[in-house]
This record gives C-alpha cells, sequence and structure tokens, in this order.
C-alpha cells in the first residue's frame, strides 16, 4: 500500500504527511529541503517525485509509505491496484498567496499571469483522474485546523488506525495557518 | 432567421491550392471536376492573413476570427506535462468552430483532418483528428491510432483499417508524379520518399472522408488535405520554368510533382462531388497561395517557419450549389469570411464577434444578414471539449514554471527548455502579427518591445519591431531598431534596405529614400515591395509621372500586388483620371477588401465622379474596419446631406460630437 498525499502546492500537504508520520505509517522523504519559514516543521518531499513525468522507478521505495505528490504529477504515477490518496483542498486564492510568499522568500519571480482559472483547472483534473482511483479521501484544510479532532478521526478511520487519532490531531498547530485571504 | 439557402454543405480545404497553377491545367482540360465547380459556381481569390501559418489560418477559416481571439498562434505550442513543445492541439482553441455552431442549431457535422483537430472533439458525428493520418512506423511494426484519434471511439477500428502505409505504394503510384522515377538514386535522394509519405497521408485522408460520405447521414462536413502544400514545399522549386541556380538532373526527375498533386486532388474531389450530390453547396478553400513563377523565393530564410516566404498571399475560393450563382467571379474574400457565409447558408445569424462577412455577392438572392454578439454566448450542446480537456497551454506553461521556481516540479532538460522558449518567443512573434496585420499596433508593440529586448540578436523581432514604430509614427525608434539589426547583421540585405528606405520616407528625406530604394534595386530588381515604396516616394515629390511608372513596373511584377494597384490609384487621382483611379481602387479592394486606404481612395474618386452612394458605401466600409476616422465621418456628413440621407447624416454629426466632447474632456 502506497498512501499519496496530493494537493496543489501549498495546499496543507506538509501538514497531512506530519500526521501520517504522528500516526506511525513511515514517511519517504530525502530531507533535501529543509524547514525554513514557509514550513517551520519541514516539507517531508522526496526529491524524485519532482522528476516523475520521466521516471517512475523510484515508487518502489514508496511500498507501504507515504509520499507527497503534487496533483499536476498524479497522471505521471505508475498504475498499481495499491494506492491510497488522500486530497488536501485549500481555497485557490490562499494557495497563489502562499506560493507568492514563498517565491518571495526564495527571491524568485513567478507568472506574469493569474494562475488562478489555470489552477482551478488542474485540481478539477486531478480529481476527474482520482475518481478513477479505489481509494480517494478528501480533507478541507480549514477545517482541520478549525476541528482537528473531528478531521483526524476521519482520517484515522480512512487509514484504518482509529488509534492514532490522538496523535494526529496534536500535530495541527492552529498558529501555522498564516497564509490566509484577508489576514 | 433567414430560410437556409442549403441543406448540405461540404467544405474542403486544399492547403496552398493556387489559380495560377489551376487555370492552365482547368485549360487544358486536366481538372474537370474542379472545372465544373468553377463554371456552375462562384469563384474568386481568397486573400490570406499575415502570418501566414496554416494551423492558424485554417483555425481563421473554420471560426470566422483571427488568431488573436481564436487562440491557435503557432505550429507547437508548451507541453506542459512533458516540459517540452508539443504540435499544437485542437484543445487550445477558444471559440467555437463552424461545426459546433452548426451541431447547436440541429446540424449533423463530420470533420476529417482539420487542422488542428486532435484530439478529435466529442460532436454528433465523426470527427477524425489531424494525427490520424501519420505512419509513425515501419509498416512491418504495429501502427496503433493513437489515442482520442477518432470520435466516437466505437469508430476506430474502423478507420484503422481505412488508412494507407507510404509502403504500400507502387510504382503505378509513384509514376503519374515523377515519370522517370527509375533514375532516382533513392540511396542518396530522398525525394521519392518523402513524396510516398505525402501521397499517402492524402489517400489516407480522403479514405475517411468518402468512407463517411458513403456510410454516414450528415448536413455539414468539412475535409482537409494538406498535401499541395507539401507538394509546394517540397518540389515548387523544380515546377517549370527551371530556377536559376536548380540543377537539370532535378529539374527533370521532378518538375511535373506539383502538376500531378493538383490532378490527383482533382480526381479526389470528383468522387466527393459524385457522393455529396448536386443539392449540396461545395466550397473548395486554400488557407494562401504558394509562388510557381518568378516571385518563387530565391532561398529560405534559417527562421522558424522559414518556408512560409513560398506562400502566396491569394489562395482560393469557389462555390457551388442551389442559390449560387453562377459562372461568375466574386471580389474582395478573405478566408475570415468562409464561417459567415456557411451561417448565411443555414440561415443562420452571424457572430459580432466574427472578423470575417458573408460573401453575399456569391448568392443569386443575398441574404439578409442576421447578427447576434456572439456564438460564445449560446448555451447548449455543441460538441466542444469538456472544460477539462480544454487547455491554454501557455497559461499551463506559466504555472508549470511556477512549480519549477518553488521547487515542486522539475525543470526541462536544456534542449527541452530552448524548445519551449523557442516557440514562446515565436507564438507571441505571430499573435504581433496578427495585430500588425489587424492594424492594431498598440497592442503589437509591447510584445515586439519584449522580444526585442530578450533577444536583440534575432534580427526579424527588430525589424517587425521597426515597422512597428514606423506605423505609429515613431521614426526615431524604427531608426533605432535598424540600428540594432545593422549590429547583428554582417551585410545589409535587400528588405533592411527598403526600410531604410521607407523610414527615410517617413522622415520626408526624399533623396535618401531614392538612394536606398535604388541600393536595394540593384541588388534585387524585383524585390516585392520595392516599386511600390518608389513609387510613394515620387508621389511624395510631386513627380506623378516617374510613380506612375513605378507602380505600373510594381503591377508588371506581380498583377496581384494590393498595394501597386492602391498606389496607382493615388497617381490617377492626381492626374484627374478619376475614373481609372476608381477602377485601381476597386482591383486593390477587389484583392484585398480588408484595407481601409483603398476604400478611401475609391470613394474620394467616386465624389470626383459623383457617385455619391457608392462613395458614401466606399467610405462606410472605411470606418468598419478601421472605426474612429474623424475625416471620413466629415466625409459622409457632406455626402448624406446632398443624398438628402438625413438620419444617417445625422449618426455621423453625432460621431464628431462625441469626438469634440473626448477632445475637450482630454
Amino acid at each position: 500500500m502506497i498512501t499519496i498525499v496530493t494537493g496543489l502546492p501549498r495546499s496543507g500537504t506538509s501538514l497531512m504527511m506530519q500526521m501520517l508520520e504522528a500516526a506511525g505509517i513511515p514517511i519517504l522523504t530525502d530531507s533535501v529541503r529543509t524547514a525554513d519559514e514557509s514550513n517551520p516543521k519541514g516539507y517531508y518531499e522526496y526529491e524524485k517525485v519532482k522528476g516523475l513525468q520521466k521516471d517512475q522507478a523510484w515508487i518502489k521505495e514508496a511500498d507501504n509509505k507515504a509520499v507527497k505528490v503534487i496533483v499536476q504529477l498524479l497522471p505521471f504515477l505508475p498504475a498499481r491496484p495499491d494506492y491510497r490518496f488522500i486530497l488536501m483542498n485549500r481555497p485557490i486564492a490562499e494557495v497563489i498567496q502562499s506560493q507568492n510568499k514563498m517565491l518571495e522568500r526564495l527571491g524568485r519571480s513567478g507568472a506574469s499571469i493569474s494562475l488562478e482559472g489555470i489552477f482551478a483547472q488542474q485540481l478539477s483534473r486531478a480529481k476527474q483522474w482520482l475518481s478513477g482511483q479505489s481509494e480517494v479521501f478528501e480533507i478541507d484544510f480549514h477545517a482541520l485546523l478549525k476541528e482537528p479532532q473531528e478531521q483526524a478521526s476521519k482520517i484515522a478511520s480512512f487509514l484504518e488506525l482509529p488509534e492514532s487519532t490522538m496523535a494526529m490531531a496534536q500535530v495541527i498547530d492552529p498558529t501555522l495557518w498564516r497564509e490566509r485571504t484577508g489576514s | 432567421m433567414n430560410k437556409p439557402k442549403s441543406k448540405k454543405v461540404l467544405l474542403v480545404g486544399w492547403d496552398a491550392a493556387d489559380w495560377k497553377i489551376i487555370n492552365p491545367l482547368m485549360d487544358a482540360g486536366h481538372m474537370p471536376a474542379l472545372e465544373s465547380l468553377v463554371n456552375g459556381g462562384a469563384i474568386g481569390n481568397l486573400a490570406t492573413l499575415d502570418p501566414p501559418m496554416s494551423p492558424m489560418l485554417w483555425t481563421s477559416i473554420a471560426t470566422g476570427m483571427h488568431a488573436d481571439k481564436h487562440g491557435i498562434v503557432n505550429f507547437t505550442e508548451p507541453a506542459p506535462n512533458s516540459g517540452g513543445i508539443r504540435p499544437v492541439m485542437g484543445t487550445s482553441r477558444k471559440t467555437k468552430a463552424i461545426w459546433n455552431i452548426l451541431q447547436q442549431n440541429g446540424k449533423r457535422c463530420h470533420v476529417v483532418g482539420w487542422w488542428p483537430s486532435h484530439p478529435a472533439e466529442p460532436i454528433n458525428g465523426i470527427m477524425v483528428s489531424n494525427f490520424y493520418q501519420r505512419a509513425h512506423a515501419p509498416i512491418t511494426m504495429p501502427w496503433p491510432l493513437p489515442l482520442g484519434t477518432v470520435h466516437p471511439p466505437e469508430k476506430m477500428a474502423i478507420f484503422d483499417l481505412l488508412r494507407i502505409h507510404p509502403a504500400e505504394l507502387t510504382e503505378a503510384h509513384i509514376l503519374p508524379f515523377v515519370p522517370n522515377a527509375a533514375e532516382v538514386d533513392q540511396e542518396k535522394d530522398k525525394h521519392l520518399e518523402s513524396l510516398a509519405k505525402i501521397i499517402a497521408d492524402c489517400s489516407t485522408v480522403h479514405a475517411a472522408a468518402t468512407w463517411i460520405l458513403e456510410n454516414e447521414s450528415w448536413d455539414f462536413m468539412a475535409v482537409y488535405y494538406d498535401a499541395i502544400d507539401h507538394f509546394g514545399h517540397g518540389y515548387m522549386n523544380y515546377h517549370p520554368p527551371r530556377m536559376k541556380g536548380i540543377h537539370k538532373k532535378p529539374f527533370h526527375l521532378y518538375n511535373n510533382v506539383v502538376t500531378a498533386g493538383y490532378r490527383f486532388h482533382d480526381m479526389m474531389l470528383g468522387r466527393l462531388l459524385q457522393l455529396a450530390g448536386e443539392d449540396t453547396t461545395v466550397i473548395l478553400v486554400s488557407d494562401h497561395g504558394f509562388h510557381s513563377d518568378h516571385l518563387r523565393p530565391k532561398g529560405i530564410p534559417k527562421e522558424p517557419a522559414g518556408p512560409a516566404h513560398q506562400h502566396r498571399p491569394y489562395g482560393i475560393f469557389a462555390m457551388k450549389g442551389p442559390g449560387v450563382v453562377k459562372d461568375e467571379r466574386i471580389y474582395g474574400a478573405c478566408l475570415l469570411d468562409i464561417t459567415p457565409t456557411i451561417l448565411s447558408l443555414y440561415g443562420l445569424p452571424v457572430g459580432g464577434d466574427m472578423d470575417g462577412k458573408p460573401l453575399v455577392q456569391a448568392f443569386e438572392q443575398p441574404p439578409e444578414i442576421e447578427t447576434i454578439p456572439s456564438w460564445e454566448a449560446v448555451e447548449g450542446d455543441c460538441g466542444r471539449y469538456p472544460e477539462n480537456v480544454k487547455s491554454d497551454p501557455y497559461a499551463e506553461q506559466e504555472a508549470m514554471a511556477q512549480l519549477v521556481a518553488l521547487g515542486y516540479v522539475d525543470a526541462p532538460d536544456e534542449k527541452d527548455q530552448k524548445s519551449l522558449e523557442r516557440t514562446m518567443n515565436e507564438s507571441q512573434f505571430f499573435l504581433s502579427r496578427v495585430y500588425m496585420n489587424k492594424s492594431n499596433y498598440a497592442e503589437a508593440l509591447p510584445i515586439l518591445e519584449k522580444l526585442h529586448q530578450e533577444n536583440p540578436d534575432q534580427v526579424r523581432y527588430a525589424f517587425q519591431l521597426a515597422r512597428c514604430y514606423q506605423n505609429l509614427g515613431n521614426v526615431y525608434k524604427a531608426k533605432e531598431a535598424v540600428k540594432s539589426i545593422l549590429e547583428h547583421e554582417n551585410n545589409e540585405y535587400p528588405q533592411l534596405t527598403l526600410l531604410r528606405g521607407s523610414l527615410a520616407l517617413a522622415d520626408n528625406l526624399y533623396h535618401q529614400a531614392l538612394e536606398y530604394f535604388e541600393q536595394a534595386e540593384k541588388s534585387s530588381p524585383k524585390l516585392p515591395s520595392l516599386h511600390q515604396q518608389l513609387g510613394l516616394t515620387y508621389l511624395k515629390m510631386n513627380k506623378i509621372d516617374e510613380a506612375e511608372r513605378a507602380y505600373l513596373k510594381a503591377l508588371e511584377i506581380d498583377p496581384e500586388s494590393t498595394i501597386a494597384h492602391n498606389g496607382i490609384s493615388h497617381v490617377y487621382y492626381r492626374q484627374k483620371r478619376f475614373e481609372d483611379a476608381a477602377m485601381s481602387a476597386l482591383n486593390a479592394v477587389s484583392l484585398t477588401y480588408h484595407y481601409p486606404m483603398a476604400h478611401y481612395n475609391l470613394a474620394r474618386a467616386l465624389i470626383k465622379l459623383k457617385d455619391f452612394e457608392r462613395a458614401a458605401q466606399a467610405l462606410e466600409v472605411v470606418l468598419s474596419i478601421q472605426p474612429g476616422q474623424k475625416r471620413v465621418h466629415r466625409m459622409l456628413v457632406r455626402l448624406y446631406r446632398i443624398l438628402n440621407d438625413r438620419d444617417k447624416m445625422i449618426v455621423h454629426q453625432k460621431w464628431l460630437k462625441e469626438f469634440r466632447k473626448d477632445k475637450e474632456n482630454g
């Protein structure tokens, strides 16, 4: 079983990875990108995922682990019957705001156009792709921060790890809710 | 809604087909099918658009819109998922095509091979995409149809079997094209191999089209053949008369290919006409012509889409069917007019956002033209791609670039990155040319400035930027752009000298302009637009007789030069030969309808001839193409006063009032 945590970049996927780690699920990560202001508790990324379009051989390393794959790269996953997906949903305007702040911190420039429409389309395509998968759980980022216990319980149920609810809920730190529209 | 003129319409596209080749073949009896269309219907030139790039043009034919609206701006586009580039896809089209509109109005439509049309759209009939005919593998290997090539998918198996592989062709198929094929050393000379590919591809498209006509009910069908363009690019240099620099041997071998290509197309057209039946309105078009005479370029510039320099600005138009005039010539047609014309054939309104107009001259009873603001606003099942499938590859590329910058996706490898940058630049360049073609220089300028700033070594960008500044009246900046070209070019070339001359002319430095033009004439006496520039210079110097000689020389080189016809109209006007002035201006607009200056010159000649009504019509056309011309509004006020048309006079007086108000408000 491979647990794929997915969503648009900056939709709360790193938070979800922390929760899965707390639940005792091994994480496939290489810590190439270390914690910073954008993610003080770390990114939980695996560098090889970035090249998924061209190289999928590494997927075996994710057996019985959780790995983060952004929605744009989902269609490149090699076909396997043993995936389960956790999709993070966050308002796109917030996602873009968060990306822009991260770009600022990195000293890099982003798109010259509004990406709201294209991200919405990419997310919609990803959901359509996920509808063909057997195990998918969607979770709202705001709901997670607002009702950690309740949401953690639902995730634990999806993962068939009911005993991990408390450990997952304790990971959530509302002060991390930094980049929010209007706040 | 008007009563439909047609029950069925068959739209046939022959890429690059040209009357200059067709006419002598018809005269010799070698194109009987097309001759039946010509004798029984309406024909004319079909003005192309700039840039003359086929996927852009065929989409303009299918939508009635310029490329800035329909969104197809290049042969290739970013492939954000792979990081490189891909052929331009049908999903990148932003607006409805004629088949979408007709489907919304209850017509059953089929489309074969349109460029671009992959993946096939889920229309109510059959769509076979432009990825259908290509043989990707040797005949000994599997040749599966790419996913999405045929809609509906359950028809894939049928169309799979209809394809023809180049390796299936025998000498019986090749000899009509290359009678001396036995003399070809195929180890060294790959012409026969590429010829076989062209013939096989074309035959495959035809097989699909005829199968549909034989087996499916239909109201509208569009089929596109690209072979004549391929014959042109591959073999026009060997077409008679033998060009300087072409060796005798290849000329001897391949001088018949282009002719044979047209005759082959006529055979296929014959079968289409037979299957379509007499009650069908058949429209045959090409997106541009192809130089086949002394105007064939001597070399192809080493730039993306360089072969487009072989294209001629006029393609073909032929239409025959119920309610269509017979054996008549129509004038001023542009490829933007095809979709509006088809809509009128079905009694449907034209979209106000379409850039073309119905060719009413082709109808026995001109239809009443109805318009709606836009077919995009009309809801209903039209067979377009689902929202998730539609794509803006440029926006996707921006998104992907941001993800790379954020570190979530690997950057493309160097080779892919270079291809991507080239494609993005060229798409922007072509878009700037679309704006310039629409005389929308203000939109073109920021694009060209950015391209030039980021790619100072690309002289094409600087050249176009100079032209843009010139058209905006900024001669100083135009000269700066020329300076930058000279910094990167080792040798001055004739087109550049010509540009320098036209900039001197814009600065009223007539003698300097003449020096440049004479210099350009020495190296390239038949340079397109050289004699037109000379004519314009002499006009400004009040040397009317010299101007007349220059424009007549331009027309001798190219009898279909719109600018030369317009220029000589100006000369005749100055010589008070008003009938000749009107006739020449009419020649100009007959070739290129979207030419406001020519309509203006026509109007002022007609005023002198006291044909005030037609003069007013010509001036209204000026405003429809280039609104906001105060001088034209003033002339119309005077004309409508003479014609006692108070209502129209008031309309234009109101416009002038608005202009004055705007001026007062700053």
